[in-house]
């Protein structure tokens, strides 16, 4: 009997083994090229120097990466629930389309990072100012996205549903909404991420804790190893966080059909 | 050469009560008219197809009987009311199945019951007649996405059954599929028709179709559309594609219907 060989079994264990071999040569080369030009560690440490800070300041990022979360996680949700209702708002309302939707593209339009100092001004040096400003980053790609998702119903499908008789309410939550899930997926994917920058910039402004602020002081002490070190534990809290919305994302399965 | 009566008049008068009576119904989109005055009548249980050159008005001709679209000149009435909104009584096949992707092949049938709360529910019982009717036992689980171009368009002719109605009005439903599965839809088309006992209006351009199908078949001009002829279709039934296109009649029926739509 002839087996049919899967495709993406062995291949995606090969592409993840290329990958990670690619990474560790990387990795390799930066370490011996710091000992072969003599760089200074205080400007580029050794990956086996930062390795060996984020096993000593494990408590330390951890507790900072908890805050850093936190902050996102506040700010994301935020940016979820008001801008699911601000996009349904804008879609059904002619009025909030010409008013509402213009005014938030030019807000949209402001560097955010601008906005920092005065949101730390505003909501103090505590938790609120970092979730208003990943809020701030988050918001728009959830509202445009929403938006996008509930203007996309398919002509044929909305039709469809008036021969069926369905009245307004049910046209839109058994076909708007489901019909709008997979741009609203794709836009909280685009807003995680945003959502932890909008973080770390809250916290480069005015903190006095957060990854952010763990980057500001080791940079300051010049103890570079440190810095980077919480720069990792950024990435990974931001991958981390985005895989959740990946994997929430799934539930949506019907996106890729 | 067998001798036929083509030559009927528009708007033949109907035995009994006609389900649909279309009388001088007229549509503008904008200054464009796409249907002028517009007259017919479909008897209670009559298979009839609208046939006509694309871009003629036949599928504009049928939303305004399914009251999808409003017309400005003209009254329908359907079943002796006017057609002013989508009544319950009638089940519309789209040219696109429009089955929602995230729901199977059991809860895209129910949907059509589910929307309309004041039609009849369908019980269990029901269901799995339907979906055996339908030639889909064993993918009531399925999703859209896993089904073939032709079982999707049974799902989508099971939903518009699924709340018994007495109108049945079909916009090209099979254009997309292949020949094949076409004639196969065709005959458990008819199979249903002839259980279930409906009214039904088919737009197509297919002459094979609509003389394979139908009682009678209404041809329509280029636009602005009007009902140009209306032709009697006499041949046999049960009918079923590879035997009925062997009767002379059939042919008759094609070489008049393509003359009339001047492809032959």
């Amino acid at each position: 009997m002839k087996k049919v060989r899967k495709s993406n079994g062995p291949g995606a264990v090969r592409g993840f083994m290329e990958g990670a071999l690619f990474l560790a040569v990387l990795i390799g080369i930066w370490e011996i090229s710091i000992d072969l030009f003599e760089v200074k560690a205080y400007l580029l440490p050794p990956p086996s120097a930062i390795a060996a800070e984020l096993w000593v300041s494990r408590g330390e990022l951890f507790e900072h990466g908890i805050i850093t979360m936190g902050e996102v996680l506040w700010g994301f949700l935020l940016a979820v629930g008001l801008g699911i209702p601000v996009a349904a708002v804008i879609f059904f309302s002619s009025l909030a389309k010409r008013t509402l939707y213009p005014l938030m593209v030019a807000l949209q339009s402001i560097p955010k990072i601008g906005l920092a100092p005065i949101i730390v001004v505003w909501f103090g040096y505590g938790l609120s100012s970092k979730v208003v400003m990943a809020f701030l980053f988050a918001f728009f790609p959830v509202v445009i996205s929403t938006l996008g998702g509930l203007a996309s119903t398919p002509a044929n499908m909305e039709e469809h549903f008036r021969a069926l008789r369905a009245s307004a309410l049910q046209t839109f939550w058994r076909l708007r909404v489901p019909a709008a899930m997979p741009s609203f997926v794709d836009g909280c994917k685009v807003a995680m991420p945003l959502a932890v920058i909008g973080a770390i910039v809250g916290e480069f402004v005015g903190s006095n804790d957060g990854l952010g602020n763990l980057i500001l002081l080791a940079t300051g002490s010049s103890n570079t190893p440190l810095t980077f070190a919480a720069l990792l534990t950024v990435t990974i809290l931001s991958l981390g966080l985005f895989y959740i919305v990946e994997i929430l994302g799934r539930f949506v399965w019907w996106r890729s059909t | 050469m067998v001798a036929l009566d083509m030559s009927r008049p528009v708007a033949v008068q109907a035995e009994s009560r006609p389900a649909i009576r279309i009388e001088g119904a007229c549509k503008w989109f904008g200054d464009l008219k796409v249907l002028d005055t517009v007259d017919a009548e479909i008897a209670d249980c009559e298979f009839v197809s609208i046939l006509g050159p694309s871009g003629c008005g036949k599928s504009t001709l049928l939303r305004l009987m399914a009251g999808l679209v409003p017309y400005e000149e003209g009254n329908i009435t359907l079943l002796d009311t006017p057609v002013e909104s989508p009544s319950g009584d009638v089940g519309f096949v789209f040219q696109t199945s429009n089955l929602l992707p995230w729901a199977n092949v059991r809860k895209n049938l129910l949907l059509a019951a589910e929307l309309d709360r004041k039609a009849s529910q369908p019980d269990e019982a029901a269901i799995v007649a339907m979906v055996e009717t339908l030639g889909l036992t064993g993918f009531e689980d399925s999703y859209p996405h896993e089904l073939s171009g032709g079982m999707r368009h049974r799902v989508a002719i099971g939903q518009a059954l699924i709340r018994s109605p007495r109108v049945l009005l079909m916009d090209e439903p099979f254009g997309a599929l292949d020949a094949l599965t076409r004639d196969h839809l065709n005959v458990e088309l008819l199979k249903i028709w002839q259980k279930e006992k409906k009214t039904v209006v088919l737009v197509t351009h297919s002459i094979a179709e609509s003389i394979l199908l139908s009682d009678r078949v209404l041809v329509m001009s280029e636009r602005p559309g009007r009902v140009i002829r209306d032709i009697r279709i006499d041949l046999p039934r049960p009918r079923h594609p590879s035997e009925t296109r062997k009767d002379p009649l059939f042919g008759e029926y094609a070489a008049e219907l393509g003359r009339l739509m001047g492809v032959a």
